[in-house]
């Protein structure tokens, strides 16, 4: 029986741009999630890993015998059981080591019945060292007398990218001003929540099942294949939640596949899970970089060259952060309009540890030198600073040397909204005049910007996601997504995404995400893609559903589908809003027919976007956005602490989805850029990381938060998800220089290599005193 | 693996300081310094336990005639909400705000602080301040015995202090200071607290009429131990507090502080801070 | 082999009886003795806050506790602040107010600001950051933190009108 016709209409109302709550929220907030690290399976041993603790080193023997022997351990494996086992996209990695390359190289691996025992059994291993003299900067890499550290690469030489356009020796002559600089980025570590995880467990066939905190399923059974000797086929990857990963858990690391190995030998689960202590010395660091930037312009302000020489501290692995340079670059000719464009980038192999992928990956590091040139320059040419930004900021539809397709662009409306909100101009005039005068505590106000990639970087054969939907006889929705859940809040978007197209309550919502035999491809959360690439995917798979549902209404009720919508958890006349038949009752009615229906659809979407390519010209995202950040600070100069009193941020998002999403995420990534600018700083002496705690390795804390003043600018990205491009990464990415602008603002001081610590202001401020500025 | 093989909960000072004349006695109250130091293999147990959170007589905030009395079990939360600290020893609650975290000041006891010994404690440099002096307590021919040794004297090397193995800190005595005592507590940030100071500089002292009168200047994280600044002290002690003292206490205070380079800070930036924070102390003295 | 003893308290609102080694930590005992993993592992020092649990209504590291000195005492755990009409105020605030991302440390943050506005009905802004300086949060950069517990605040001032 049909819903009476006189029923109440159903109103169009949409969930873009409302604050939708994460499904997964009520059970974190009661404790109930089980997290990776609070997994505990039926058999279950628990493995360690005994680490070099020095940089560089032969191993002349290593005795396990008495480890072997002790009561409660079932397996120990040395670098002889990872013989031939290489991995890493240059091979140069392998589970456990024959030599010491950096300290936290992994010599031998433990599995036993408890933590306690499995320690126990690595303080009994005997390693006898040969210590080798060490590398400890990429300039020590590379001078001929330089120890090498990896066999298949003399001289010490990584990876090495270049990207150059344009005459440079001509624009160098034309320009008026150039800002010459060296940038330092140092290392710093992602300190996810939730130390280093993996479970690993084969079964009887042969497969493995491995349990880890992996952001890319996909390619993760690819990379983690030759650790182990198997096929990628034959491994399951299943992703419960995790505490965090911001990029650490972009590649292989050797936890995991010895995990595996103690799984294999033991023929029983084996748990992997770091000490804080461990995940300090042991995960994956941000790629820390020498960077010799120089940007010209004219004195009328329009930008003539940005060139930029860089050296990448490879460490002894070559894991994601050597190849940052590709991202580098984009920034460098396209962070604003510069005609000509020279870039090249060397990583050299030294015995510091190595790094991976993290937020804003090659963008901090850039944008530190970039927007700090820009603040730099803005003081020398003829016009306002603000005019400065304006002028050469790009406008939609220009393309950049790279051949970034700048479809959508409103960096100039990031830079006005900002700079209007915070009154920007008239407070960088003010504070620079009282910068000479006495007073302890100076104010300064910086502006810094950055463009990034907003939808993926096609940087292996797909960029592409797949989703299959279904819609049950209770109109639930089941989605089955390859996108990551990592605490970003994908899960939310995909939520109220379904709930949008299809017309049913958020609570109707089922999303499976986390096991390899069961969803399919997408590449992994990175490059700021994942709303733009899930979302799409998920919008155009259950645009499927939609289409066969209201095509079974079609022929059920006789109105045409195209006049048909999904609204209230019913079938609505779209125009009046009339509701026809209950959703559920629908799908019965589909399922129960003659030729039965059932509603499944897949999809695949890959985004419109080019790959690479060697020479680097190619529209490598789908889209790319800009942000626009306004730092306000107050400097005690004697002290050297700066407080970040207030930010402005003025971010193109494409199209607001969640908004309370958005903001998270925006939040979020601002408080990891603070802590990058001004108090996180990993270090290391001689190799060995001195503070590996949170008492010496300073996150951002809730006092330290400040005042966020968020504008969300919608440019809406013809190809993104309701005109969404993907926001992540950027707050994360401008943050650090508009704080650097802002400190010379309020002191006259500059400083290249960040953090900007209070010792660091202190000793900039008290040397520029002594030198009579 | 750690081997303890007696676990004792004493209820009384006695029954806590007769375990202890046996020897080989680890003792804990809320474990805020003894749990990570054991966690990072810088101490052991040893074969007893002995959880002292339960003994009487080792608590509470009251006046002992002209002396306030703090028992070593109190906690640092508890100082800085106590009424009588508030107006009598306003530098102890000052430091206790700026203390670690709420989490560990619920649990961290004054008796810990001490005798953790750290040159970084942060209610050792006011109590410094206040001339206080430990009580220690002992199991001597068949009762307990006590004496008292100043706080100036405590400290003998980093983590080191003049208690005996034998002896438990049961309380901190500190004469009330007269009504014209002035004294500040400033420690480095950039947190308001959650950090082991890089420097900290309490000053107190008798502002009569102008002139500073026992004068106390404690620092902190500037030598192996906490310390008095004897030097900034005798620069300051009968004299006007003005512009002119006030620099030559700054001056004074780099013959005092012997600041090291170590992960937290260069002995430079120390040096520096220790004179930053003298001049503040004292003109925030000076202005009240 | 470390001294193993047994203890009683009470866990969430119930009794329990337990036996520990002498030097394990409560948050050990929760999670692997007591199966309630809700109370997290993310330093083992005392820097992070993950593993705030409330003892005898104050709240402390459990990393930093010894188990043997939760023996008469009441504990309570992140598991123990769900009522059976659903979630206490301040785990309904941080769902509705999206401050839970990854949710890692949350446990943590929650028994922390839960105690804070129970301890001061009248908690500011300011005063919420300094209360939580002891939790460390690397997805939130705590702003809906201090908007859910900001609108507790409000919600009990309101209430008592």
């Amino acid at each position: 029986m049909e819903q009476k016709a006189t029923a109440a209409p159903i109103e169009k109302k949409t969930l873009i741009g409302q604050r939708v709550k994460k499904p997964d929220a009520p059970d974190k907030a009661t404790g109930k999630t089980r997290y990776i690290n609070d997994m505990v399976l039926p058999q279950m041993l628990i493995g360690k890993v005994l680490f070099a603790g020095r940089p560089h080193a032969n191993i002349l023997s290593i005795d396990v015998s008495a480890a072997e022997r002790l009561p409660g351990v079932h397996a120990v494996l040395t670098g002889k059981d990872a013989a031939g086992l290489k991995f890493g996209f240059v091979r140069d990695n392998i589970p456990l080591k024959n030599k010491v390359r950096c300290e936290h190289d992994e010599i031998a691996a433990v599995a036993a019945e408890t933590e306690e025992i499995a320690l126990d059994a690595l303080s009994l291993i005997k390693v006898e060292y040969e210590d080798l003299p060490g590398v400890f900067s990429p300039e020590a890499g590379r001078e001929a007398s330089a120890p090498r550290i990896q066999d298949n690469f003399p001289d010490n030489k990584s990876l090495r990218f270049e990207f150059k356009h344009g005459d440079l020796a001509a624009a160098e002559a034309a320009s008026d001003f150039i800002a010459d600089n060296v940038f330092r980025p140092h290392h710093v570590t992602h300190c996810c929540m939730g130390t280093s995880c993996a479970i690993a467990d084969f079964d009887n066939n042969g497969k493995l099942t491995i349990w880890t905190q992996t952001q890319y399923p996909y390619n993760y059974k690819m990379d983690l294949a030759p650790a182990l000797g198997i096929s990628p086929g034959d491994i399951r990857v299943i992703q419960p939640p995790v505490g965090g990963a911001f990029g650490s858990k972009l590649d292989v690391y050797p936890y995991e596949p010895i995990a595996a190995l103690l799984a294999r030998k033991t023929g029983r689960p084996v748990k992997v899970i770091y000490s804080r202590e461990e995940e300090f010395k042991a995960s994956p660091t941000r790629q820390a970089a020498i960077i010799h930037m120089r940007t010209g312009c004219k004195r009328d302000g329009t930008l003539t060259f940005r060139a930029a020489d860089v050296l990448l501290d490879n460490g002894a692995y070559t894991s994601w952060g050597p190849t940052i340079p590709v991202i580098m670059m984009r920034t460098t000719s396209g962070h604003y309009r510069v005609p000509v464009v020279d870039f090249q980038a060397q990583a050299i192999y030294t015995n510091n540890p190595y790094a991976g992928s993290f937020r804003g990956y090659g963008n901090v590091q850039t944008t530190f030198a970039t927007a700090q040139q820009m603040d730099i320059l803005a003081d020398q040419v003829d016009i306002d600073p603000l005019a400065f930004h304006l002028k050469n900021a790009q406008k939609s539809g220009e393309v950049t040397p790279q051949k970034s397709f700048l479809r959508e662009c409103v960096l100039a409306e990031c830079l006005e909204t900002a700079a209007q909100a915070s009154d920007y101009s008239r407070k960088r005039a003010a504070y620079a005049a009282e910068r000479g005068k006495p007073g302890r505590y100076k104010k300064g106000i910086g502006l810094a910007s950055s463009i990034h990639n907003a939808g993926g970087a096609k940087i292996h054969k797909s960029d592409g996601i797949g989703t299959i939907l279904k819609v049950d006889d209770y109109a639930r929705v089941t989605v089955i997504t390859g996108a990551s859940e990592i605490g970003q809040g994908i899960d939310a978007v995909i939520n109220l995404i379904v709930a949008e197209e299809l017309g049913v309550p958020l609570e109707h919502v089922t999303i499976v995400n986390n096991d390899s035999d069961i969803a399919p491809w997408d590449v992994g959360v990175h490059a700021s893609r994942t709303t733009f690439i899930a979302g799409n995917g998920t919008r155009r798979a259950a645009r499927k559903a939609k289409a066969q549902i209201l095509n079974a209404a079609e022929k059920m009720l006789g109105e045409p589908a195209e006049t048909l919508e999904l609204r209230g958890g019913s079938v609505v006349r779209d125009r009046c809003g009339t509701p026809l038949i209950k959703l559920d009752r629908l799908l019965r009615q589909m399922h129960f027919q003659a030729e039965p229906e059932l509603v499944m659809v897949t999809d695949y979407y890959e985004p419109n976007s080019e790959p690479e390519g060697a020479d680097h010209v190619s529209d490598h995202s789908a889209a790319y956005s800009h942000a626009v950040h306004i730092a306000e600070i107050t400097v005690d100069t004697l002290t050297g602490e700066i407080k970040v009193d207030k930010i402005t941020s003025a971010q193109d998002v494409g199209r607001v989805i969640n908004r309370m999403g958005l903001e998270a995420q925006t939040e979020g990534g601002i408080a990891i850029g603070l802590g990058y600018a001004l108090s996180e700083n990993m270090q290391l002496e001689g190799g060995l990381l001195k503070n590996p705690c949170f008492r010496d390795y300073k996150l951002i804390t809730a006092p330290e938060m400040p005042e966020l003043e968020m504008h969300f600018i919608e440019s809406n990205c013809a190809e993104g998800p309701y005109g969404a491009k993907g926001v992540s990464e950027l707050p994360t990415i401008v943050i650090a220089p508009a704080i650097a602008n802002a400190l010379f603002n309020a002191t006259g001081v500059r400083i290249f290599n960040p953090p900007l610590s209070p010792e660091k202001v202190a000793r900039a401020i008290h040397e520029a005193r002594q030198g009579g500025n | 693996m750690q081997d303890i093989k007696t676990y004792l909960t004493p209820r009384g000072i006695d029954e806590a300081v007769r375990a202890m004349a046996a020897g080989d006695v680890t003792v804990f109250c809320g474990g805020t310094d003894l749990s990570p130091q054991v966690e990072s293999g810088a101490r052991q147990y040893t074969a007893t336990l002995m959880n002292i959170r339960r003994v009487e007589g080792m608590s509470g905030i009251a006046e002992a005639g002209n002396l306030v009395r703090i028992g070593a079990l109190t906690t640092v939360t508890e100082i800085r909400r106590d009424p009588l600290i508030a107006r009598v020893a306003p530098i102890l609650a000052e430091a206790a705000e700026h203390f670690a975290s709420d989490q560990i000041r619920n649990a961290a006891s004054l008796g810990g602080n001490i005798c953790n010994a750290s040159p970084a404690g942060d209610m050792i440099n006011p109590l410094l301040v206040l001339d206080a002096e430990v009580e220690l307590a002992c199991w001597q021919a068949g009762a307990v015995a006590t004496r008292r040794v100043a706080m100036a004297d405590f400290f003998l090397a980093p983590r080191k202090t003049g208690k005996r193995d034998d002896e438990l800190l049961t309380a901190v005595f500190f004469a009330r200071p007269a009504a014209d005592f002035v004294a500040c507590f400033r420690k480095s940030g950039p947190r308001p607290a959650l950090e082991i100071s890089t420097v900290s500089v309490g000053i107190g002292g008798r502002l009569d009429n102008g002139v500073f009168r026992d004068v106390r200047v404690a620092m902190g994280s500037v030598a192996p131990t906490p310390l008095r600044a004897r030097n900034v002290e005798a620069a300051l002690e009968g004299r006007r507090l003005d512009a002119d003292s006030i620099r030559a206490a700054v001056a004074a205070s780099r013959s005092d502080a012997k600041p090291i380079d170590d992960v937290r800070a260069s002995a430079w930036y120390r040096e520096h801070l220790v004179q930053v924070f003298t001049e503040e102390v004292l003109n925030h003295v000076l202005g009240n | 082999m470390s001294l193993a003893t047994e203890i009683k308290f009470t866990l969430n609102g119930r009794p329990v009886a337990v036996r520990v080694p002498a030097t394990m930590k409560t948050l050990a005992m929760l999670r692997d003795v007591l199966g309630l993993t809700g109370t997290k592992y993310a330093c083992g020092e005392g820097e992070c806050g993950a593993c705030t649990i409330r003892v005898d209504g104050k709240t402390l590291n459990s990393c930093l506790m010894h188990a043997v000195d939760c023996d008469g005492r009441e504990v309570v755990t992140i598991e123990g602040l769900k009522t059976p009409e659903g979630m206490n105020p301040m785990q309904q605030a941080f769902v509705d107010h999206g401050a839970v991302q990854c949710g890692f440390c949350m446990p943590g943050m929650i028994m922390q600001a839960d105690y804070l506005v129970g301890e001061n009905p009248n908690l500011t802004r300011a005063e919420a950051q300094r209360g939580l300086e002891g939790n460390l949060c690397r997805c939130t950069g705590y702003t809906k933190v201090l908007d859910a517990v900001g609108s507790v605040v409000e919600q009990k001032c309101c209430g008592r009108r």
